[in-house]
């Protein structure tokens, strides 16, 4: 197998050229998105370019605590948009959802790395921050969907969960329904891509597996493996930001304490 | 328990909703057996009341009893379990209307009860509902309907003490009457009625009135 090809400056300033295209047709159709699509365009580039540079350095120090730190860096920053996605108050949920992000994303990745590629050194570079970025990354997605469909279930069907109350269920019981339809919505997208992988496309980490040099039964295998462990810490962190968040989140008597809404007045 | 203790008790509860006062002072007792009926023009705060009885509402000053029993965090799940409660316009949720009487029934604390649910039909049956009702559709149910589905509910987990608001303001005057004689022959019951008609409850023992907390 032959290694990667380079991408030269100018090479990838033709990458924008394409742009040409959906540009021209949101101009065309005055869709109303032209402005934002410019600055996210923007932000990508600038973004990506720090991050390259950073990582650069990362890679070629490869120190264990260096690593760590970025890897939770990326959870904080993960656990921002998380919030912000929400209509929940930031101070009151960014620590439990923080705390679940990190046990989906560090437990399912020490295996990884460990257990499945047998590597000594846990948080290598080369593999932790990758793998830790794809697992992140997916576990943000289902958290935004996990998290607003749960407390908003919960605001939207009040009348049902007090009743459950009411008729002598436990907290954990009367949020039971809740969870069920917010894990369900959550984890949707996952179970759906794991049934076409390969047929509908072919996925991240197996292209980049390919394009690093290596056999497509490699690349399978290595993408196995991610899938697994994203469902796993998908699933992870959802259980571990239902049950932290909702030590905050319901009052000693079981009510949604609905303060921790953004839109709701404060006490 | 004796006859003489107060089942329900509220002292001198005073209850505000983002600053606005809602209860002030309210003070009631109810001892076991006895049935009272708490009326009020609109928005007076008599649901208000059986919010804070159940736990549902944090009073700003004073105590909730129930079984003289105060209620607080660490007893509310317990002292729960003792009481019905049957909400105004209930919303049954999906399934079938069997699938909605067998719900409370997987909750741990109703779990040896589960045989209750065989007398589902005779409740039906008292409230002027066909037996066949299990099988339909619970979001397909009129309003009286569901409201008679809901206290049947509330039967079959067999407790001592109901808070009930405004159950019978779906149904027609002949279902009044039975939810209402039902009422009356239960002895040993304590139930605290929230409603609009309070003539309809003649046999309480109790009428509680509030006038809202101006």
């Amino acid at each position: 197998m032959n290694h990667i090809v380079d991408i030269g400056a100018w090479e990838l300033a033709a990458a924008y050229l394409l742009l040409t295209f959906p540009l021209a047709i949101i101009l065309w159709y005055r869709i109303p998105m032209l402005g934002q699509t410019v600055i996210s365009l923007v932000r990508m580039t600038v973004q990506l370019l720090l991050v390259g540079l950073y990582l650069q350095v990362i890679f070629q120090l490869n120190i264990v605590w260096l690593n760590a730190a970025w890897l939770l860096v990326m959870v904080a920053v993960a656990d921002v948009s998380i919030v912000q996605s929400t209509s929940l108050r930031l101070r009151r949920i960014a620590l439990p959802v923080s705390l679940a992000l990190l046990a989906g994303t560090v437990v399912p990745l020490l295996l990884f790395v460990g257990l499945i590629l047998q590597r000594s050194n846990l948080l290598d570079a080369q593999y932790a921050i990758p793998i830790g970025g794809m697992i992140l990354g997916n576990c943000l997605r289902a958290d935004i969907v996990g998290i607003r469909t749960f407390y908003e279930g919960i605001r939207a069907g009040e009348k049902p969960f007090l009743q459950s109350l009411a008729d002598g269920a436990l907290l954990h019981e009367a949020t039971r329904p809740y969870i069920r339809k917010a894990c369900q919505a959550a984890l949707a997208p996952t179970v759906a891509t794991m049934a076409t992988i390969g047929l509908v496309s072919l996925p991240g980490m197996m292209t980049g597996v390919i394009l690093g040099g290596a056999s497509p039964v490699i690349a399978i295998k290595y993408q196995i493996a991610i899938m697994i462990s994203i469902f796993s810490g998908t699933v992870i962190t959802l259980a571990l930001g239902f049950w932290l968040t909702s030590k905050t989140s319901f009052m000693a008597y079981g009510v949604l304490d609905r303060t921790i809404f953004r839109n709701a007045p404060k006490r | 328990m004796t006859d003489e203790t107060n089942v329900l008790e509220a002292r001198d509860v005073t209850v505000r909703f983002n600053g606005q006062m809602v209860l002030r002072g309210f003070s009631m007792s109810l001892k076991a057996g006895r049935k009272a009926v708490l009326t009020g023009p609109s928005g007076c705060g008599k649901s208000t009341v059986l919010r804070c009885l159940l736990g549902f509402v944090t009073p700003e000053s004073g105590t909730v009893l129930i079984d003289d029993t105060p209620l607080t965090a660490e007893t509310v799940w317990n002292l729960r379990r003792r009481v019905a409660y049957v909400g105004q316009e209930p919303d049954l949720g999906g399934g079938v209307v069997r699938e909605v009487l067998e719900r409370p029934f997987h909750y741990r604390a109703n779990a040896s009860l589960r045989s209750n649910l065989q007398r589902a039909p005779e409740f039906l049956e008292t409230f002027g509902l066909a037996p066949s009702l299990l099988d339909k559709e619970a979001g397909d149910l009129s309003g009286g309907e569901k409201q008679r589905v809901a206290l049947v509910s509330a039967l079959l987990l067999d407790r001592r003490i109901f808070l009930l608001d405004e159950i019978t303001s779906a149904l027609d005057p002949a279902s009044k009457g039975a939810v209402a004689e039902y009422f009356r022959r239960r002895e040993n019951v304590t139930v605290l009625f929230v409603a609009h008609d309070a003539e309809r409850f003649s046999f309480a023992d109790q009428v509680l009135s509030l006038r809202g907390p101006a």
